[in-house]
């Protein structure tokens, strides 16, 4: 059946048989799967604004060389690359918050970086927010005390925002931490614990 | 007035863990990140399987053209509907065989009907060349007719879903006979039955579903005061749980694990195992051949009672590749195999008396079924119109019509939901009728103490339900939501128009039957297995505070197993369907009085005297005088001295047998406590939930705001008030997705959906929620179980979505809408006409 | 071919860190090249696997490209400067309300601390069918999948369709032209400034871009003149979720008023067309007269001259009317409200 017998379908015009045709010639290289996949190198690499292969991110403190595909995103580079599963893909189109994670203090969907954009920020999961001795970040406190959250399959991208949100605006009403974290969606639905845990975790970091 | 009825009400005894909040045993786990959900595993080797969906939404797949994506470099195996296995009959508990449906689904197929259903699966050593392969794979499909819209299919000469026809038929059972299965025939309406059609009034032509009936429909109506004749459309949802279906599979010594996303650890190991064909002898799917993880699950609403059918994929790919593999779904995926609510179409003919009881309920309903089995939503939703506000006389009819839509299931309150929804307006207009104060209309229709439900039996006589506290909700909402205050406020100012809604709504609240199994260590401690899936009720915990309340263990004391089939897991229900805190209150209930037994015969052989004499207490077993006894630990080390019965090595006849098998691994590790829950229950478990809400509507944009919500609660006694008032407003809230802004999108003519992603098919953000919210619950114990409690997740559904669609027509009157959601483009296209605007009786549009 | 999606094509990658490298980039590799902001509109069409380029030029190192700036009276704002950024800025806050206001109302705290003004009023159209990978004449075939007997249309446009009836979904954009931006565009040749209202091109001019720019092009600022600071502004959104989701109708005003009447204005709306619409009709009508109901009624009927609903959209006309004439005369708040 032709591709025009249906609606929908792959435009044509664009370079992408040249693309298709790099991939193959470069093939998968490795056992270890979506591990080590190459990228495909087909422009100019010493152009101004080339890019490098293996890069270091600053991830929770620590300094991480990986080996990443230039379309990669930091989304996958932290759960497959970087064993840190704590930051979820709920939808992978900037349409949940699950992934969400900090850039410099700043909360960002990582479904929605390339990993390459994030070199030389300093990046923060859930799994860096507790101390190393293990003592809860306030806001994880806060979740806890208040028994926040259902599946919790949204629960690292909350925490996330709302660390983020807290560090411009520390003592919210609940109405403005509701703005702040309302890049999250629950899908449980248990938006009113979820806002009184996260207020509670907003009271504890005051505190701490 | 509210407190002295309180007074009359039957109250529990005062607990030590029982309805106090606690930390769950797996929220450490979450906050840190450290929780793993099925994507979250990995395995040495793993490959990766990607989807070829189907482009049409009814064909047949001629040919498929692999040859260009298997000759690339690193593409392992290509998966077909060849490859899988035909499903095995299903058994029930009592042996009695469920025949596997023919035009069941099988994970993958050359006949898809519907777009996005899977055809084939590419393994191979990456995402990436997955993906590149199937793009080089040419696929010769030859397109059939297709229907998305239930009533274009029941049109004379309209297409049909299946090869095999449009609507499923359901044959009744004979008597002591297990119904035989179902069968999909062409039925079509005539041009007359659609003559209503334009005015938007559901056409009404042959129902072909089991019509039933009782009391005297048409003497009901003819007495009436007041008859309204209403149709109404609820919206098909996709329950989208923010964890999609991904799988992760391997096979070790000839036994398949998975790592899947599951609302009950226990059943998904049959349930895989009978989808695999991997019976035993006796035609029983064999358990002993399936190792099930899941520890965490993103939520399921219904939609992952046993896992997913597509969970087999990565496992049958693994068996043909010999190295473990990971199938992501990803969120469009999700949309077309995730499951969805189906829509029924509604109209109903409802006789008042002047004062407002209902007098009779003429029901018909349309299902857009979609492609696969029958649901029980149609059916479903005339039980719960029946009980929730109790017609003396109904008449209920259905049909059942298969579309090219992605295949539905059971979602939070299914059926009940769609009841509800269709009554609720009807109930709110028939108030503005006659003068009838909204939660008045409802109070008086309210079913009370053991109120019948649904149809006459076999014997003639209806089934009625173990407790209902409905009019008890009424009053404490009245009071708590000011109701009074709230109405005397004016109706419009400015721009904006204010209203009011109230909405009664019921569900089944438990079922029975299950096991509960423990073991008391020379430790000192309870440790207690768990088969209830974790998707974050907290029922997987909740449940077995009963067993440490009753044998006076602190909580502190007690470790919960759950999350692997590996770990020794009795049998259990399912978190879902408002069934686990009832079934498992109970079965926790049962394996503490079989510990108790066997705590009290071993002081009794020790110390002396009869078990009778002894009790258990503060972690210890006394003699009721006083003075000898014997703690916990001393007698758990008894048990394996004794053996036998105490240690698990002799087990009690009547427990199913994952149940026996998780036992036996435990025997001879101290006392080991198991049973099933045989107790007696009369009548038929349901939980109730009356909504309060307040809206304002923004005149000239058609938008509103939820001003404020309030959902009060009859689900017997509390267990853990945290985790139920997060069950209670989070169900309200899906409910008030429903009213505000859910749904499909679908263009007829194509076929094809329009709207695959949240961001199209709007799930409501924290912004949409109610400003303010509140919830309460009576705490009055069922008297049927021994705890007094009933599950809550499904009630609270229908209450949240017709409370608010309530207080719109509360707000801007009759003439504005006759579906949900309720839009601001259809509020103000309607204010525009001063009529219904928005056609009535399309689907998805 | 099979389709399938949610894996991203690979793509040589740059990222360049001055303005100079990124127009270079973009002159050497024409047609293949795809401009990156914020990314939030790329990603979904390389994850969609329905736009495939060859180069990514991610401008997100591009230092120059960020930042507000005092300009005359007014201010220049770099192209891959963050809505948060925006909102956040106290200047445009007190003199340019306006845009502060439409920033802020931009899909979701994360997308906004991501996503850029430039990204923001360059953004494609987000028609369904398009979207999915129909092949409509946006997409350079010969149907508009979304104007059939059949066709979900509830979200597009009422005015000025040609052939294709996909909208808009700027928020920032009618902001802008109310506010008199101009756009700074750079390519290899050197730099032009257009006004904003003609940054926007419709179907009839082409119907497969959503703006003046072509290969090679690049907005590197917008500047807001000192024009309308201060002015009296209003800007609604109406949307269905209050997070994430497009405008189904916006409209931006700045107004100056002199003793109570309209002394100057400038109305602009979005989500009723392929391009933001600046209505200079009511602008012109209004101007001079008392800004009470009557003077807004008028605006509001004058605002839905011409308009032709599709099948579902037909409320995107009383909706434009009811937000053109509110941004002259206000909400009528209830009394409750207080």
């Amino acid at each position: 059946m032709a591709d025009n017998d249906f609606p929908e379908g792959t435009p044509k015009g664009w370079s992408r048989r040249d693309v298709i045709k790099g991939v193959i010639a470069a093939g998968a290289v490795s056992s270890a799967g979506y591990l080590f996949r190459s990228s495909v190198v087909r422009a100019d690499v010493s152009a101004p604004g080339s890019v490098e292969r293996l890069i270091t991110l600053n991830v929770n403190g620590q300094q991480r060389r990986v080996d990443v595909m230039k379309q990669e995103t930091l989304a996958t580079t932290l759960r497959y690359k970087l064993g840190l599963t704590g930051t979820k893909l709920g939808c992978d189109r900037s349409e949940c918050g699950a992934c969400t994670v900090l850039i410099d203090d700043v909360p960002h969907y990582s479904c929605s970086m390339l990993t390459h954009t994030a070199r030389g920020k300093k990046i923060v999961t859930i799994e860096g927010l507790a101390s190393a001795e293990g003592k809860l970040h306030p806001v994880q406190q806060g979740v806890v005390e208040e028994q926040g959250f259902q599946c919790a399959f949204c629960m690292s991208g909350f925490i996330m925002a709302t660390v983020g949100f807290l560090k411009v605006n520390p003592n919210p009403t609940r109405t403005e931490l509701a703005h702040g974290i309302s890049g999250n969606l629950c899908r449980c639905q248990d938006y009113d614990k979820i806002l009184t845990a996260m207020m509670r975790g907003a009271e504890l970091s005051r505190r701490a | 007035m509210a407190a002295k009825i309180d007074n009359q009400l039957p109250k529990h005894p005062p607990y030590k863990l029982i309805g106090k909040n606690y930390t769950t045993p797996d929220l450490i786990a979450k906050v840190t990140g450290r929780a793993k959900y099925a994507e979250d595993y990995r395995a040495d080797g793993m490959l990766f399987a990607k989807l070829l969906l189907s482009p049409v939404p009814h064909g047949h797949v001629r040919n498929i053209d692999a040859s260009e994506a298997l000759k690339m470099p690193g593409v392992k195996a290509i998966l077909t509907v060849d490859d899988m296995p035909k499903p095995a009959d299903a058994m029930t508990d009592l042996g009695q065989r469920i025949p596997a449906n023919p035009l069941g689904e099988r994970g993958l197929t050359n006949d898809p009907v519907y777009q996005g259903e899977p055809i084939l699966a590419v393994c191979a050593v990456d995402e990436l060349t997955a993906v590149e392969a199937i793009e080089k794979i040419k696929l010769d499909i030859e397109r059939l007719p297709h229907a998305v819209d239930p009533l274009v299919s029941l049109r004379p000469g309209g297409p049909n879903a299946r090869v095999e026809g449009n609507v499923w038929m359901r044959p009744t059972a004979a008597p002591g006979q297990p119904a035989p299965p179902p069968k999909v025939a062409e039925v079509k309406w005539t041009d007359a039955d659609f003559a209503e059609y334009k005015d938007g009034k559901l056409p009404m032509g042959k129902a072909t579903d089991p019509e039933w009936s009782y009391g005297d429909v048409e003497a009901g109506l003819k007495n009436a005061a007041l008859v309204l004749d209403e149709t109404f459309v609820t919206p098909n949802t996709s329950h989208q749980t923010l964890e999609t279906r991904t799988a992760m599979a391997y096979w070790q010594n000839g036994k398949v694990y998975v790592h899947c996303s599951t609302q009950s650890t226990a059943q998904t190991a049959p349930a895989i195992a009978r989808w695999l064909g991997l019976v035993d002898d006796k035609g029983q799917p064999d358990i002993s051949k399936v190792v099930v993880i899941s520890e965490y699950t993103g939520g399921g609403f219904g939609s992952k009672i046993t896992s997913s059918i597509a969970a087999i994929i990565p496992c049958i790919l693994s068996k043909k590749v010999g190295a473990p593999v990971m199938m992501r779904i990803s969120r469009e995926e999700e949309h077309f195999i995730g499951r969805a609510r189906p829509s029924l179409h509604g109209r109903l003919k409802v006789g008042f008396t002047k004062e407002g009881r209902i007098t009779a309920v003429d029901m018909f309903v349309v299902m857009d079924n979609g492609p696969y089995d029958p649901q029980g939503d149609a059916n479903q939703s005339g039980r719960m119109l029946s009980l929730m506000y109790q017609p003396p006389a109904m008449r209920w009819r259905g049909i059942t019509v298969l579309t090219n839509t992605p295949p539905r299931l059971s979602q939070s309150q299914p059926g009940g939901f769609q009841g509800i929804a269709l009554m609720e307006p009807i109930l709110a207009k028939a108030s503005r009728k006659l003068g009838v104060d909204q939660v008045a209309i409802h109070r008086v229709n309210a079913p009370v103490g053991k109120a019948p439900i649904g149809p006459p039996g076999p014997n003639g006589k209806r089934l009625y339900v173990t407790s209902a506290y409905v009019q008890e909700a009424l009053d404490r909402g009245i009071e708590q939501f000011q109701w009074e205050k709230r109405k005397a406020m004016p109706k419009k100012s400015g721009s904006k128009a204010r209203g009011i809604g109230v909405a009664t709504s019921c569900f089944v609240g438990g079922s029975i039957g299950f096991d509960g199994l423990c073991v008391i260590k020379p430790d000192g401690k309870v440790y207690i297995q768990s088969g209830i899936g974790n998707l974050g009720t907290a029922s997987v915990s909740d449940c077995h505070r009963v067993t440490a309340e009753m044998l006076g263990v602190p909580w502190e004391k007690c470790e919960i197993t759950w999350g692997s089939t590996a770990k020794n897991l009795p049998w259990s229900c399912p978190s879902g369907g408002s069934q686990t805190t009832h079934a498992h209150t109970r079965a926790a209930y049962a394996v503490a009085l079989d510990a108790k037994d066997k705590l009290t015969q071993i002081a009794a052989k020790d110390l002396g005297g009869k078990p009778e004499d002894y009790e258990v207490a503060n972690e210890r077993v006394f003699h009721k005088g006083g003075g000898r006894g014997m703690t916990l630990a001393q007698a758990a080390k008894r048990a394996v001295e004794l053996g036998g019965i105490y240690d698990g090595h002799e087990l009690p006849k009547g427990i199913n047998k994952m149940t026996v098998a998780s036992a036996q691994a435990l025997a001879g590790q101290g006392l080991v406590a198991v049973a099933r829950d045989t107790m007696p229950r009369d009548g038929q478990t349901h939980s109730y939930v009356a909504g309060f809400a307040e809206v304002e509507v923004d005149l000239e944009t058609g938008k509103y705001r939820i001003l404020d919500f309030l959902a009060v609660a009859d689900v017997g006694t509390i267990i853990h008030p945290r985790a139920l008032g997060g069950q209670v407003l989070g169900r309200s809230m899906l409910g008030i997705g429903h009213a505000i802004g859910q749904k499909w999108v679908y263009d007829q003519h194509y076929g094809l959906p329009l709207a695959k992603r949240f961001h199209h098919n709007k799930p409501p953000t924290i912004l949409d929620a109610p400003e303010k919210m509140e919830w309460a619950a009576l705490d009055i114990p069922d008297p049927e179980t021994p705890i007094g409690a009933r599950g809550i997740g499904e009630p609270p559904v229908g209450a949240g979505c017709m409370a608010i669609v309530n207080a719109l027509s509360d707000a801007l009157g009759d003439e504005i809408f006759r579906r949900a959601p309720v839009t601001a483009d259809v509020i103000l296209a309607s204010l525009e006409a001063g009529k219904p605007a928005t056609e009535g009786l399309t689907a998805h549009i | 071919m099979a389709i399938v999606r949610d894996i991203m094509p690979a793509f040589e990658l740059f990222q360049p860190a001055t303005t100079d490298d990124a127009v270079g980039l973009l002159a050497k590799y024409g047609r293949d090249a795809w401009v990156m902001g914020g990314g939030l509109d790329t990603f979904d069409w390389l994850k969609d696997r329905i736009k495939r380029p060859s180069v990514v030029v991610d401008l997100s190192q591009v230092n120059d490209l960020t930042g507000i700036r005092p300009m005359g009276g007014g201010l220049e704002i770099g192209a891959l400067t963050t809505l948060t950024e925006i909102v956040r800025n106290p200047v445009v806050k007190e003199k340019f309300g306006l845009l502060h206001q439409a920033a802020e109302l931009v899909a979701s705290p994360q997308i906004r601390n991501q996503g850029t003004i430039g990204g923001n009023v360059s953004q494609d159209a987000r028609c369904w069918y398009y979207r999915g990978g129909w092949k409509c004449y946006r997409a350079g075939g010969n149907i508009c999948f979304a104007d059939t007997p059949s066709a979900i249309n509830r979200e597009h446009a009422i005015l000025d369709a040609d052939r294709c009836v996909a909208v808009n979904p700027s928020d920032t954009a009618p902001a802008l032209i109310a506010l008199e931006a101009q756009m700074v565009i750079r390519n290899r040749k050197g730099e032009r400034v257009v006004e904003a209202e003609d940054y926007f091109i419709g179907p009839a001019t082409d119907i497969t871009r959503m703006t003046i720019l072509k290969p090679g092009d690049l907005l590197t600022a917008i500047r807001i003149p000192d024009k309308w600071a201060g002015a009296t502004f209003y800007f609604e959104k109406v949307r269905d979720r209050q997070v994430w989701d497009f405008p189904l109708v916006n409209v931006a005003s700045a107004a100056v008023y002199s003793g109570g009447n309209i002394e100057r204005i400038r109305i602009a709306v979005n989500g009723v067309a392929a391009h933001p619409v600046r209505l200079k009709a009511v602008e012109d009508a209004v101007r001079g007269k008392p800004r009470n109901a009557a003077t807004a009624d008028m605006a509001g009927q004058l605002a839905i001259q011409g308009a032709e609903p599709l099948r579902y959209n037909g409320y995107k006309v009383p909706l434009l009317r009811n937000l053109v004439k509110r941004s002259i005369r206000g909400v009528e708040e209830a009394t409750w409200a207080s």
